[in-house]
């Protein structure tokens, strides 16, 4: 079993955020909803890369204790 | 083309010089709009459109509009906030003074002697005894972390989990001065239940709370 690593967590949760929330627009979006899951499994081989990955701090308190 | 990045209240404050974002109103809504994102959806691509609309979030309430979104022109977005303007106006209620939190629950027991399908064909009763057991730690996860955090939050959402040895996947609408205990409330839970492992990220822009 694979788990996510904790820089993983920022940019999961940020994938889940701008690519299956948000306020849906009627109009011509660029991005398809059907597309979200080739982006997670194009971005996951980028996670490990992404520096700003962990920026996206963990609450305070939260961090690699957990 | 443009971009839409967020909806808000007008008036609003000055938008951060970020991104060429630039503000396009309609009566007491504004759309918060900036030129074609273009190139690959990268990761890199995905933070920097995050790091603007968290700058937006900063001195207003904002619902965040999802990733990807454009519009021919700036009529067209003044169109889309007239035609919108009363499921607009109460999402925008809705989050008015509060941000999103993001808890995920995992099972933080070395599960590694559970079979997988590609290490081990399991039996039919393996597989029900295995299925049963992922049954009941979700539900404990629920119990044990959704209940007390739902109960702090002013709403929540609850997704589907869809990783291995994922138990909990949800979002909470966190008053603005309130992520600190929250996330205390959070680590407390975190540390009288060794057998999960919780992660907390955010303050995030409400995007599990904006209406669609």
């Amino acid at each position: 079993m694979t788990t996510l690593a904790e820089q993983d967590i920022g940019l999961v949760d940020l994938i889940d955020r701008l690519l299956g929330g948000g306020v849906v627009i009627a109009g011509d979006i660029t991005l398809a909803a059907a597309d979200v899951d080739l982006v997670y499994v194009g971005l996951r081989a980028l996670i490990a890369s992404v520096a700003t990955a962990t920026e996206k701090g963990v609450l305070p308190g939260m961090g690699s204790a957990l | 083309m443009i971009t839409l990045y967020a909806i808000t209240d007008h008036p609003t404050p000055p938008v951060p010089r970020l991104g060429e974002m630039r503000v396009v109103p309609s009566g007491d809504l504004a759309a918060v709009c900036g030129p074609v994102i273009k190139g690959e959806v990268t990761a890199e691509a995905l933070w920097q459109h995050e790091q603007l609309v968290e700058a937006l979030m900063q001195d207003r309430d904002v619902l965040p509009v999802r990733y990807g979104t454009c519009l021919p022109d700036d009529a067209a977005a003044e169109r889309t906030l007239q035609d919108n303007h009363a499921e607009f106006a109460a999402s925008l209620d809705t989050v008015r003074g509060a941000v999103e939190l993001a808890v995920r629950v995992f099972a933080a027991l070395d599960r590694a002697h559970v079979p997988t399908p590609a290490a081990a064909p399991m039996t039919g009763a393996e597989y029900l005894r295995a299925r049963a057991r992922s049954a009941a730690e979700e539900s404990d996860a629920t119990v044990i972390v959704h209940s007390p955090l739902a109960r702090a939050a002013r709403a929540c959402t609850v997704a589907r989990v869809n990783r291995p040895g994922e138990l909990l996947r949800a979002a909470y609408l966190v008053d603005r001065d309130q992520t600190a205990p929250f996330a205390a409330h959070v680590k407390e839970i975190q540390e009288g239940n060794p057998q999960l492992r919780i992660t907390c990220t955010g303050p995030w822009p409400p995007y599990s709370f904006a209406g669609s």
